[in-house]
């Protein structure tokens, strides 16, 4: 049976989507950091040794998260603006969608999660996360601000379990799902 | 600590008095009820013979009382919540400011008056006096009468109006009063027009829109708004007796010209350059809305005008950010030595000033980053698929098949685990197509049975889906400018035969298609991005890799607005005609192009390689400027360009 056509799965995954995609945009919108949202860094996929998240921004190719909230920064540089309600990038996500891409996840599970959890659980899930919307550059905290300019942006994810935090029922730290790849297109 | 009276009171005071008018119970028009310090509408008061209220409802009234300003100051807010909702339940206009009870007098005499000669034409004196003599009985105090014509007007409470009826014949300051009461309105006051007739504001806007249009240049994208004062359209109509009702002039102006336009798009290219020379302009404060109206002006002429000092200017100095032009000429200020350092740290893309270049086009757009965020550059496609070209030579066959044979491609790439979605958003217009099948989210909730009907799984479910959309021309992928494809390999997926982990590819792919709606057959263009993700395919399928999930994100398709204009040096006068918006060629196929060479060729006599060259240079596939470009070039063209002699 298809990863898709489970009902356990189908819902869980866009639980964890719709909580990764408020997550995401109210930390960059915010200028807060989303490096821990990433693979890299993360003891149970260092141990395994997975490679480190794949970041394709504008057609550049970026090593580390931080490298990409380097990048935010620096699309938020204003210094000559006096006007807070000028100063600022928003993004505003207009729509989102997620399919199962495996639902029976594996790389660097501990023994306990593939023992408690089928692939019909909803849990060990890897999936794949598309966003688009309008990112507004020059404009103020909220919705419907004047703005300099916008660009229709889009994002790719694919996200997989952290299993550091669902290994930990009543966890209340930490992201579910972390990024191993992220395509950004702004244009 | 006390209780918070405020918001209590307010949910105790409104529902009496809804469910009294909603009811229809209470049929008597009572005009504006008395209500107590708490909002409450006593129902008693009215009326001396009913039994005094319940001796519960005075006390809370006392402790409430005694418990200060702030729950004071709410129910008052309240009370007159309550009456005006009241009020419009009986029919009248809800306004606070109109007094339905009050009796509106007619005064005549003030102008015959010693009185008239005072600041206020008398008018204080005249209240006063009539407060005075009718204040017999009991003190009667009035409010502001206004002086229209040869009459004062006032509005009294109907109980102190007889008092000042009985005045009517008094003399007062040498003159005979005549006071009526009048079911007239207070006329508004009178414009400047002297016959007696208002203009409309209809007219007047008219007129203005007229004065707009015969200033308004086409070509150069200008509008005209030099030397206003010798208008003869805004003389006649009094625009500049005062300074005052100059400046109101200039921002109605402005104002229509905002109107004028659909949105700030349509009014930014439409309007690219303004004069306001010779308008006798002292501080750039009198003509501030031009900053607000059009915000991205390139081009600006405030020659000859009176500005005398850079702090005439400061009120702009954060304004006007894409000021490309501006031309100071005959202002004192021109004069001064920190002028131009000055001017050109306040407008950061001016690149003219006074007609001598100040910034490159590079130095202005370097200037104008410190002022607003900057989007991250764009770079081409990125593809790392690995080596093997997987991804290039799956999504050329993957679009050419989508345009032509759908079911074929839903069976040889996708398989019974393969996933489809497509996602819209709903400010979009003309996607009636796709709105039904959208799997958005955001829009339709997690909750919504959507969420899972709108996913469809396995070949057969998506070559259905694919069926009902509308029928699509995607551009040919060597057209690399139109197309950015990222893609690159990952690990983990579960490979289908069961045995550990297989490699997948994730291409992101943006571009844009041409499609005919099936319904209404109107073609247009859309702006998409679709996700692929390829893994390895189950023993026997016809190609080694799959499609596993395939998300389709559509959007509008807005054209490409004109790039930035270079500004060259004028010699004088600031507009600069800018060149035709361009249009996007269609997408045209090979074979199509292929004609097109072939007819060019025969027409021209050249060679099927230089006629290549021609409709693809600068007539980017437009047959009629590729001739025409043939036609001036042809004397230039070297003999091997003619197959045969033209």
């Amino acid at each position: 049976m298809s990863a898709n056509t489970h009902e356990t799965n189908v819902r869980c995954s866009c639980e964890a989507a719709k909580n990764f995609v408020d997550w995401y945009y109210r930390q960059i919108n915010e200028a807060k950091p989303v490096s821990q949202g990433y693979v890299n860094g993360h003891a149970a996929y260092d141990r395994a040794g997975h490679p480190p998240a794949d970041i394709c921004i504008n057609g550049l190719v970026v090593a580390t998260p931080q490298e990409w909230e380097k990048l935010l920064e620096q699309q938020r540089q204003a210094p000559r603006q006096p006007d807070p309600n000028k100063r600022r990038v928003r993004y505003e996500v207009e729509g989102y969608d997620v399919h199962v891409v495996n639902a029976d996840y594996r790389f660097g599970a501990p023994q306990k999660m593939l023992d408690l959890h089928s692939p019909t659980d909803g849990v060990r899930i890897m999936m794949s996360v598309s966003v688009f919307g309008t990112v507004y550059f020059g404009t103020g905290r909220n919705k419907g601000d004047d703005y300099w300019e916008k660009r229709d942006f889009y994002d790719k994810f694919i996200l997989v379990p952290n299993w550091d935090v669902i290994e930990k029922p009543g966890a209340r730290h930490g992201r579910k799902y972390l990024i191993i790849s992220h395509n950004y297109r702004a244009n | 600590m006390a209780p918070p009276t405020g918001p209590r009171a307010s949910s105790h005071a409104s529902r009496p008095s809804l469910r009294g008018t909603r009811g229809g119970g209470v049929g008597k028009r009572r005009g504006t009820p008395r209500t107590d310090r708490d909002g409450d509408i006593s129902m008693d008061s009215a009326s001396a013979g009913n039994a005094p209220t319940s001796s519960t409802a005075h006390s809370t009234r006392g402790n409430r009382g005694s418990k200060g300003g702030r729950g004071a100051r709410l129910s008052t807010r309240l009370a007159q919540n309550v009456r005006n909702f009241v009020s419009e339940q009986d029919g009248t206009v809800r306004n606070v400011k109109s007094h339905p009870n009050k009796v509106t007098l007619k005064i005549h005499g003030l102008k015959d008056s010693k009185a008239a000669s005072n600041s206020d034409g008398g008018l204080r004196s005249l209240l006063d006096f009539l407060e005075r003599k009718s204040s017999k009985d009991r003190p009667i105090a009035l409010g502001r009468g206004v002086i229209r014509g040869d009459h004062v007007w006032l509005k009294v409470n109907p109980a102190d109006a007889p008092h000042l009826l009985r005045l009517n014949g008094f003399t007062y300051a040498g003159a005979t009063l005549t006071i009526e009461e009048t079911g007239d309105s207070i006329p508004g006051p009178s414009n400047q027009s002297t016959d007696g007739t208002e203009p409309k504001p209809s007219e007047t806007k008219d007129k203005l829109l007229a004065v707009l249009a015969s200033r308004y240049n086409v070509e150069q994208k200008l509008l005209d708004l030099s030397a206003l004062g010798t208008d003869q359209t805004l003389i006649t109509m009094g625009a500049f007796e005062t300074k005052a009702l100059a400046e109101k002039s200039f921002k109605a102006l402005m104002r229509l010209t905002a109107t004028n336009h659909h949105n700030a798009a349509e009014k930014e290219a439409s309007i690219q350059a303004v004069t306001i020379a010779n308008n006798d302009i002292h501080d750039v404060g009198e003509v501030y809305t031009l900053a607000t109206t059009l915000p991205r002006l390139r081009r600006l002429d405030l020659s000859g005008n009176k500005l005398e000092d850079m702090s005439k200017l400061s009120k702009w100095r954060h304004e006007f950010r894409r000021l490309e032009e501006l031309h100071m000429v005959g202002n004192p200020v021109a004069g001064s030595q920190q002028y131009p350092a000055q001017v050109i740290d306040w407008f950061p893309s001016l690149q003219i000033l006074d007609g001598h270049r100040v910034r490159s086009p590079e130095e202005a757009a370097e200037a104008l980053k410190a002022w607003f965020p900057t989007p991250l550059p764009c770079l081409p496609s990125n593809l790392r698929d690995g080596g093997n070209n997987v991804a290039s030579t799956f999504l050329r066959g993957f679009f050419t098949m989508y345009d032509h044979d759908r079911p074929a491609l839903a069976l040889q790439f996708y398989d019974d685990d393969s996933a489809f979605s497509l996602m819209t958003s709903t400010t979009e217009p003309a996607e009636r197509s796709y709105h039904s099948y959208s799997r958005n989210l955001e829009l339709i909730g997690l909750r919504n049975p959507s969420a899972h009907q709108r996913l469809f799984t396995g070949s057969h479910l998506i070559a259905e889906l694919w069926a009902r959309l509308p029928a699509t021309r995607h551009p040919s992928l060597d057209l690399t400018e139109e197309w950015q494809i990222d893609c690159h390999t990952f690990p983990s997926l579960a490979d289908p035969t069961g045995q550990g982990l297989a490699m997948g590819l994730a291409i992101n792919v943006y571009s844009r298609f041409e499609e005919i709606d099936p319904t209404q057959q109107l073609p247009g263009t859309r702006k998409f991005s679709r996700s692929f993700i390829l893994g390895p395919s189950k023993p026997g399928a016809p190609h080694p890799y799959r499609v596993i999930s395939d998300e389709l994100t559509l959007r509008a398709w807005e054209p490409q607005q004109t790039p930035t204009v270079v500004v060259q040096a004028p010699a004088a006068v600031a507009p600069v005609p800018t060149p035709p918006v361009t249009v996007q060629p269609p997408i045209l196929d090979d074979a199509t192009r292929a004609q097109m060479i072939e007819e060019l060729s025969r027409q021209t006599g050249m060679t099927a390689e230089y006629s290549r060259l021609c409709l693809a240079g600068a007539a980017d596939w437009n047959f009629d400027l590729a001739l025409k470009s043939f036609q001036e070039k042809r004397g230039e063209l070297p003999p091997d360009a003619f197959a045969r002699p033209a």
